[in-house]
C-alpha cells in the first residue's frame, strides 16, 4: 500500500494497457463463443445458447445484487413477463415477428419492474428481498390460474419467429444462427451494462451499496436511483425471458416461480457479484454441473443435493465467486 | 497557512458587511425521543462567514441538532430556516442540494472505495449525476472539484488508496473532504477531531481554519482551548437547552457555563 513515485507516473500507461487487455480478452471469449456452434453437436449448441440466456438473466440481477446492494428475488417475474410478453406477440401477430416479440417482452417486464420498484425500493435488505419475492409469487399465481390467457399449467406453445431486418432480410433461425443472435444480444447487453455501471449513474448505485445514508446525505435522491436500477435490471431480465421463449418456443408458469429467482441469485454468488460477467460464468458452471450429474446418474437423480454441497463449499472457500478476484479490474 | 491568515479568520476586524445576514436560523426547535427532550425550544442563529461552535457535555443534544439541520431527523416541533427558506423536515438529499453539508462524529465514509472515489461521488452529486453513458472519470469539472477537496484536506497524495486503509486521522479528514466536495455554503462539523492524536488534532484545526475563509462553519468540539481560539461565537447546550450564547470571552466569563461545563 505504498504510493511510491512510480504510481504518480503510472496511471496513464496502466489505464491504456488495462483497456487493451480487457478488450483483447473480450474478443478472445467472443471468438470462442462464435466458433462454438460450428464445432459443437446440436445438443451442446442449444445448451450453450441456453447458458447465455440464463447468464443474461443473472447479469441483469447483478445490477441490483452486486452494484446497488439489493438482493432481488423478483427476477422470475421479470423473466416470466418477458417470456409471456414475447408469447403474446408471437401468438397474436402473424407471421410471428421477432422484434415485436422483443418489444412486447420488454413492455411486460417493464410493467412488472415498475410495479415492484414502486412498492419495494423504500425497503431495505431482507425486507426488500422478501417483498420482491412476494410480488413475483403474485405474478406466478396470476399466470398459473388465468388459464384462458396464459394457458395456466400447460403454458403456451408457439412457433419461432424468423430473423428479419424489415424490407431487407428474412431467414429462418438455425440452432447456429439463433446462437449467434443470442450471443450478439448478450454481448451487447454486457457492453452496455458495463458502461452504465461505470457511468456517473452507476457510481451512484455503487455508492448506495457502500453507504446508503451517506449517499443520501451528499445529495442523491436514493429512492429514485433505486427505482431506475430495478427498472433497468427488470428490462434486461425481460430480454432474457424473450430469448428463452424464442429458443424454446414455449412459455411456462414454472419459470415465474420463485425458484427461478433463487437460481439467479445462486448464479450470481457462484460467479462473483458485482462483475457482470461473473454471473454468466456462474450460470454456465451451475448448468454444466447439473448436466454432468444427470448424465452420470440419470434424469431422476436429485442433483440439487450435490449442487447444494458444491455451493456451500464454494461459499466457504471462494466467497467472492469464480470471478470475484477480478472485480475491481473488470469495473475499471 | 501563514500565521497572519489564521489570525485573520477569527479577528473581529474581519467582520464583513454580509456578516449580519443569518444563513441559518432555528425557531423553537424541539426533538423528543419518547419522554426525553433531546432538544427543547432551541433558538439559534449562524451569520454568514461566521465560525460558530456548539459545546456541551455528552448527551447535550449536539448531534441531534445536526441531525435536524441535515434532515436525518424530523424535529418534533419548531422550524429551521436556511437562507430564509423553511427547510424543516426536508429529506437530507434535498438539504444537501440547498447547501448544507456535514461530517459525522462517527466516521461515515465508503471504506471500499479509494479516497478519490469517496470525494468524487460527492462532487458528482452536483453535476452529470444521471449520466448513464459516459465513463465516470471523463468529466474534468468533477475531477477538479474532487481533487480540490482532497487537496484541501491534505489527502491528495493518498488519492488512490482505499479509504479503509487510511489511518483514523486521515479518515476523519476524508470525512470533511466528502462534505467539502458538495460545495456547501454551510458546513457542519461534528467533532472532527474525535479520536485524533494531538498532532493530528492540530493539523485538522489548521485545515478548518483554512476552509473557514470561504465558508460558514458550525462545529461541535470538545476541546475548549480549540473552540476558544477558532470560533467567533459559542453556544452552550445543556440537556437540550441553550445555556449560554456569546463570544468566547463572554462564554468564559459566564458563571452558569463554568458551573456545568468548564469545571469538569
Ligand atoms: N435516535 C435516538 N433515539 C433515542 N434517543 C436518542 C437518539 N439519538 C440521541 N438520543 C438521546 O438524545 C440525547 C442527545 O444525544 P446527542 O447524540 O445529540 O448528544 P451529543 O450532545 O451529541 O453527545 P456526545 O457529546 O456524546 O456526542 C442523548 O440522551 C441520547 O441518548
Ligand atoms: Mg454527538
Amino acid at each position: 500500500m505504498t504510493t511510491g513515485p512510480l504510481s504518480k507516473s503510472m496511471p496513464l500507461t496502466t489505464k491504456l494497457s488495462h483497456t487493451a487487455v480487457f478488450w483483447i480478452g473480450f474478443c478472445v471469449v467472443m471468438a470462442v463463443l462464435i466458433v462454438a456452434p460450428l464445432v459443437l453437436p446440436e445438443y451442446w449448441r442449444r445448451f450453450l445458447t441456453e447458458i447465455l440466456i440464463w447468464g443474461l438473466l443473472a447479469m441483469s440481477s447483478d445490477i441490483l445484487i452486486g452494484y446497488t446492494g439489493m438482493v432481488s428475488f423478483g427476477h422470475s417475474a421479470f423473466f416470466g413477463l418477458g417470456m409471456y410478453g414475447a408469447a403474446a406477440a408471437l401468438l397474436i401477430v402473424s407471421p410471428p415477428n421477432l422484434w415485436l416479440a422483443i418489444l412486447f417482452g420488454l413492455g411486460g417486464a417493464a410493467g412488472a419492474a415498475l410495479f415492484v420498484a414502486y412498492f419495494s425500493t423504500r425497503l431495505r435488505d431482507i425486507y426488500f428481498a422478501i417483498t420482491t419475492l412476494i410480488f413475483s409469487q403474485i405474478f406466478y399465481v396470476i399466470i398459473f390460474t388465468w388459464t384462458e390467457v396464459t394457458g395456466g399449467e400447460n403454458g403456451l406453445i408457439f412457433s419461432r419467429p424468423h430473423f428479419t431486418i424489415p424490407f431487407l432480410y428474412d431467414t429462418r433461425f438455425s440452432t447456429a444462427t439463433l446462437h449467434w443472435f443470442v450471443l450478439a444480444v448478450v454481448a451487447g447487453s454486457y457492453v452496455l451494462l458495463r458502461r452504465i455501471m461505470q457511468s456517473p449513474f452507476g457510481m451512484v448505485l455503487q455508492s448506495i451499496r457502500e453507504n446508503e445514508a451517506r449517499t443520501r446525505a451528499i445529495g442523491y435522491p436514493v429512492e429514485r436511483y433505486k427505482i431506475v436500477a430495478v427498472m433497468l435490471s427488470g428490462l434486461f431480465a425481460g430480454l432474457a425471458g424473450v430469448l428463452y421463449a424464442v429458443q424454446n418456443q414455449f412459455a411456462a408458469a414454472e419459470f415465474v416461480f420463485f425458484t427461478t429467482s433463487g437460481d439467479t441469485v445462486i448464479f450470481n454468488v457462484m460467479g462473483g457479484i458485482g462483475t457482470l460477467v461473473g454471473p454468466i460464468v456462474g450460470a454456465g458452471f451451475f448448468q454444466l454441473i447439473r448436466e454432468l450429474l444427470s448424465r452420470i446418474f440419470g434424469d431422476q437423480f436429485p442433483y440439487l443435493i450435490p449442487l447444494g454441497v458444491i455451493f456451500i463449499v464454494m461459499i466457504i472457500f471462494l466467497p467472492q465467486g469464480l470471478l470475484g478476484f477480478a472485480r475491481r479490474w473488470l469495473n475499471r | 497557512m501563514s500565521g497572519e491568515a489564521v489570525n485573520d479568520v477569527r479577528s473581529p476586524a474581519n467582520g464583513r458587511t454580509a456578516a449580519s445576514v443569518p444563513v441559518l436560523k432555528t425557531e423553537l426547535l424541539t426533538v423528543r425521543f419518547g419522554g426525553l427532550a433531546a432538544l427543547s425550544k432551541v433558538n439559534f442563529e449562524v451569520k454568514r462567514d461566521e465560525v460558530c461552535a456548539i459545546i456541551g457535555p455528552n448527551g447535550a443534544g449536539k448531534s441531534t441538532f445536526f441531525n435536524c439541520l441535515t434532515g436525518v431527523l424530523k424535529p418534533t416541533s419548531g422550524r429551521i430556516l436556511f437562507d430564509g427558506e423553511d427547510i424543516t423536515g426536508l429529506p437530507s438529499n434535498t438539504i444537501s442540494q440547498k447547501g448544507i453539508a456535514r461530517s459525522y462524529q462517527i466516521t461515515n465514509i465508503m471504506p471500499n472505495a479509494s479516497a478519490l472515489e469517496n470525494v468524487r461521488i460527492a462532487a458528482q452529486s452536483r453535476r452529470h449525476a444521471w449520466n448513464m453513458i459516459s465513463h465516470h472519470s471523463a468529466f474534468p469539472n468533477i475531477n477538479e472539484r474532487a481533487e480540490a477537496a482532497l487537496r484541501s484536506v491534505g489527502l491528495l497524495d493518498k488519492a488512490d488508496q482505499l479509504a479503509a486503509n487510511l489511518s483514523h486521522g486521515e479518515q476523519r479528514n476524508l470525512e470533511i473532504g466528502i462534505a467539502l466536495a458538495t460545495e456547501p455554503t454551510l458546513l457542519c462539523l461534528d467533532e472532527p477531531t474525535a479520536g485524533m492524536s494531538t498532532a493530528e488534532t492540530h493539523d485538522t484545526l489548521q485545515l478548518v481554519r483554512r476552509i473557514a475563509k470561504n465558508l460558514t462553519i458550525l462545529i461541535v468540539e470538545h476541546d475548549m482551548q480549540v473552540v476558544m481560539e477558532l470560533c467567533h461565537r459559542i453556544t452552550v447546550l445543556h440537556y437540550g437547552e441553550i445555556l449560554a450564547d456569546g463570544t468566547p470571552e463572554e462564554i468564559q466569563r459566564n458563571s452558569k457555563v463554568q458551573e456545568v461545563y468548564l469545571k469538569t
